[in-house]
């Protein structure tokens, strides 16, 4: 293992050493007699986990107990903040927004069960995601399993299927060595989702508390000591440059992988240094600042039509932590047809997985591209791409983001468009899923990493708020919008009484529609317009009187376009948690758009993106995968 | 194609359920399974047989090496290995029938483990091959039932499959 061969003494970990890291005496707590409760705190504090998300019940309580106690013994400052939220979903969702935004584990505790269950969603969102969170869920004694006792569910079951590592600990003496490992899972690698399922009687066992050591999972830390030792050869490195050497048109395609691996900085450089290009994916946003010269923002499905052409035009794709999800591919065999591909991952099973690349390497996008770019400039790698930039710049003044500005209803893109004035890519946005999501992701500037916080792989309508509480939670200080529509927010609408409950300063923009507008969108292209389940113009929800009954002191709605501005600035401006509506065009489509299942050629730009005319063909029926 | 991978996992509580889960969630078949402790008890060793093209099968290796507790994977399609596999055979073995199960079995060098009126049970170990011959020759005599242990498998020579730190070959997996 790296760390334990540069320092015999430091304390086993999966992570790569580092210089600062050195080897601690005992742990002052250690040999201490104390509940497995009890120790269950003392590893989060341990961890650096000043806030926990969860919400009680029995299976749980002693652990519940033991965060009032360790609370009430401790100082302020160094307090396990609690946060409970409407429902364990939204728990799960404020940890993620937690650990997405400031690449911490974040954790949340919910009872057996029912608590257990609904926390499924944003264990399989985090794990598709790949956001760092530990979850601890109490389970009925171990005298109890198996006999359909009172809120059982076989959490370790059904939590095997959703999540990166799943532990059930029957053996009252292995709860320290597992909460402390579940950290060093979550974290390590391509990070993800852990569970630890703890039966009542288990924590409440007294044990003596250790203050190290972790369980075994020898293949793991070998997997991981690799990734932080293997060096990309001399060879690997050349054939990477000659590839670029024999390209006149590259571009970098990236992915989450770069934000998880805290590489926007390595990324900036190698874009930078050899002026490339650069799309990011959905979750890559972030990674590389929107408003630099070299971005064209997020391609894909709904991606600007200007990096989509220039996926189309490229003749070498360089994928940094990116998937080649089918939302980003759309028909395999016609993505990037021009391109040779290299691929850069931290996860060897993306390699190759759904295309065939020509150069790939296995390491985390920081360590990856580090090394990339020292050999390119051992070497003297020069090369000329300004025909190509001339170019790209050409696709971006031809064929910029544009919408309906003639329309009677205010237009979604608008409000988004006038709220990237205010925010200039400083502040924190999540999202729900559908329309404003991906509205949202075109309109709204990001300057920083871990800045944007949406649910991608999975999906989740609902992820918004819960997000935005986890993510202000996070960065106290912060500016954090949550862009929501009305479809998405009411799938977790009880977190807005969250947020005036602890007086949390989220920003809430619904962009209200009435439907399921992406649904729409869909039935409109696909389904001769039958808006089968996804129209809301009937329902009587007054969104504004609900969160004033919630305690909401900023709640108002907006139906003129010429108010949107103002209403934006102090909305933006207000001191403590505040809901804006907006009242939208429940019409409207989302351009540019690649159907599903179809090649780039196929992108249908709407009415306002100007196409470039040689493939706007009208939408058909999806082939195949939906 | 027909692929036997060996998987040594940490032995600890729900790893067999990760990976069969893994398979299941792909829809991946296995063909057959069997697990049990290896030298070091703190270890089990999992060998399976699935079918799929080399595209599947890497994705296989690549997934399962992804698993927390899988400590390394071995598929053995292409390098030197023997495999067995043992196979328990209840076979019709009356007066009239007895002598020709006798002699299958001699041929075959099984053992006869179990010796009644109307039937006798069969031990028999062998390759895919093997097996398949013994079964084809019975089932004129009549066959009651079978079971089968799955595949079990080695490297030939002096090749050992274990942990990186056991092996030394200093090569990850």
């Amino acid at each position: 293992m790296a760390s334990a061969e540069s320092n015999p003494k430091a304390p086993r970990t999966l992570r790569a050493a580092t210089a600062s890291e050195t080897a601690p005496g005992p742990h002052p707590m250690a040999g201490k007699e104390m509940s497995n409760a009890d120790i269950i705190l003392q590893v989060l504090a341990d961890e650096g986990v000043d806030t926990v998300f969860g919400y009680s019940g029995g299976a749980i309580l002693p652990t519940y107990d033991a965060i009032f106690r360790f609370n009430e013994s401790h100082a302020k400052e160094e307090e396990v903040r609690l946060i409970v939220p409407a429902t364990e979903q939204g728990a799960g969702f404020m940890a993620a927004g937690y650990a997405r935004s400031s690449g911490r584990v974040g954790v949340f505790i919910v009872t057996s069960g029912p608590g257990a269950t609904n926390a499924v969603t944003p264990i399989r969102d985090c794990q598709a995601d790949s956001t760092p969170v530990v979850l601890i869920t109490g389970q009925v004694p171990r005298v109890a399993m198996g006999t359909d006792a009172f809120q059982e569910a076989p959490v370790f079951n059904i939590m095997a299927g959703c999540a990166k590592q799943i532990y059930l600990v029957t053996d009252e003496t292995k709860v320290e060595q597992t909460i402390r490992s579940a950290f060093e899972i979550a974290r390590s690698g391509r990070p993800g989702p852990v569970v630890v399922d703890i039966p009542r009687d288990v924590q409440l066992a007294q044990q003596p508390f250790v203050g190290e050591g972790l369980l075994p999972m020898r293949g793991y830390e070998e997997r991981q000591a690799a990734l932080h030792s293997t060096k990309m050869s001399d060879a690997q490195a050349q054939d990477f440059y000659e590839l670029l050497g024999s390209s006149s048109r590259p571009l970098l395609y990236v992915g989450g992988g770069v934000i998880n691996a805290e590489a926007a900085v390595e990324l900036t450089a190698f874009a930078r240094h050899f002026k490339i290009p650069v799309v990011t994916t959905l979750l890559g946003i972030g990674a590389f600042d929107t408003t630099d010269p070299l971005s064209l923002r997020m391609l894909g499905m709904h991606g600007t039509a200007f990096a989509n052409y220039a996926v189309e035009d490229c003749d070498f794709l360089i994928a940094v932590g990116s998937r080649f999800d089918d939302r980003v591919a759309g028909k395999v065999k016609e993505f990037a047809p021009n391109a040779k591909i290299a691929h850069l991952d931290v996860d060897a099973s993306e390699i190759g997985k759904v295309k065939f690349v020509d150069w790939s390497h296995i390491a985390d996008a920081k360590r990856g591209l580090a090394q990339l770019l020292k050999a390119g400039k051992e070497m003297g790698f020069k090369r000329d791409f300004e025909a190509w930039q001339k170019h790209v710049d050409g696709l971006r003044r031809g064929h910029p983001m544009n919408w309906n500005r003639e329309s009677s209803y205010i237009q979604a893109e608008y409000v988004l468009a006038q709220l990237n004035e205010i925010t200039k890519g400083e502040a924190f946005v999540s999202t729900g899923v559908g329309q404003h999501q991906m509205w949202a992701a075109q309109y709204i500037d990001f300057k920083r990493p871990r800045t944007w916080l949406t649910s991608g792989s999975m999906g989740t309508m609902g992820f918004g708020l819960p997000a935005a509480i986890g993510a202000q939670l996070a960065n106290p200080d912060a500016l954090v919008i949550d862009v929501d529509g009305d479809g998405s927010i009411r799938m977790n609408l009880g977190e807005l009484e969250t947020l005036t409950t602890y007086d949390i300063p989220v920003k809430v923009l619904l962009l209200n529609n009435q439907g399921d507008g992406m649904v729409r969108q869909w039935q409109d292209l696909f389904y001769a317009n039958r808006y089968s389940g996804s129209d809301k113009t009937l329902h009587k929800k007054d969104f504004v009187k609900a969160v004033e009954a919630d305690g909401f002191q900023f709640a108002r709605r907006v139906t003129a376009a010429d108010d949107v501005r103002r209403q934006l600035e102090e909305f933006v401006r207000f001191s403590g948690p505040a809901f804006l509506e907006v009242m939208v065009d429940p019409h409207e489509h989302v351009y540019p758009m690649i159907g599903p299942g179809a090649g780039y050629r196929e992108m249908i730009t709407g009415d306002f993106i100007p196409s470039r005319g040689d493939a706007n063909t009208k939408a058909e029926t999806p082939e195949g995968y939906f | 194609m027909r692929h036997t991978i060996s998987v040594l996992v940490e032995n600890e509580f729900g790893v067999l359920s990760r990976v069969t889960q893994l398979f299941s969630a792909r829809g991946y078949n296995i063909e057959s399974l069997t697990v049990a402790e290896t030298l070091d008890s703190s270890i089990s060793r999992i060998t399976l047989v699935t079918r799929g093209d080399d595209r599947v099968v890497e994705q296989i290796e690549k997934q399962l090496n992804k698993l927390i507790p899988v400590i390394r994977v071995v598929d053995f399609g292409g390098s030197p290995h023997v495999e067995r596999e043992m196979v328990l055979i209840k076979v019709r073995a009356d007066a009239q029938t007895r002598p020709e199960v006798m002699n299958i079995v001699n041929i075959f060098r099984g053992k006869v483990i179990d010796a009644g009126k109307e039937t006798f049970i069969i031990e028999i170990t062998g390759d895919e091959g093997k097996i398949r011959a013994i079964l084809e020759l019975f089932e004129p005599l009549g066959i009651k039932e079978i079971v089968r242990t799955g595949k079990v498998a080695l490297h030939r020579g002096t090749r050992v499959f274990g942990p990186l730190a056991q092996e030394g070959d200093g090569k990850a997996a």
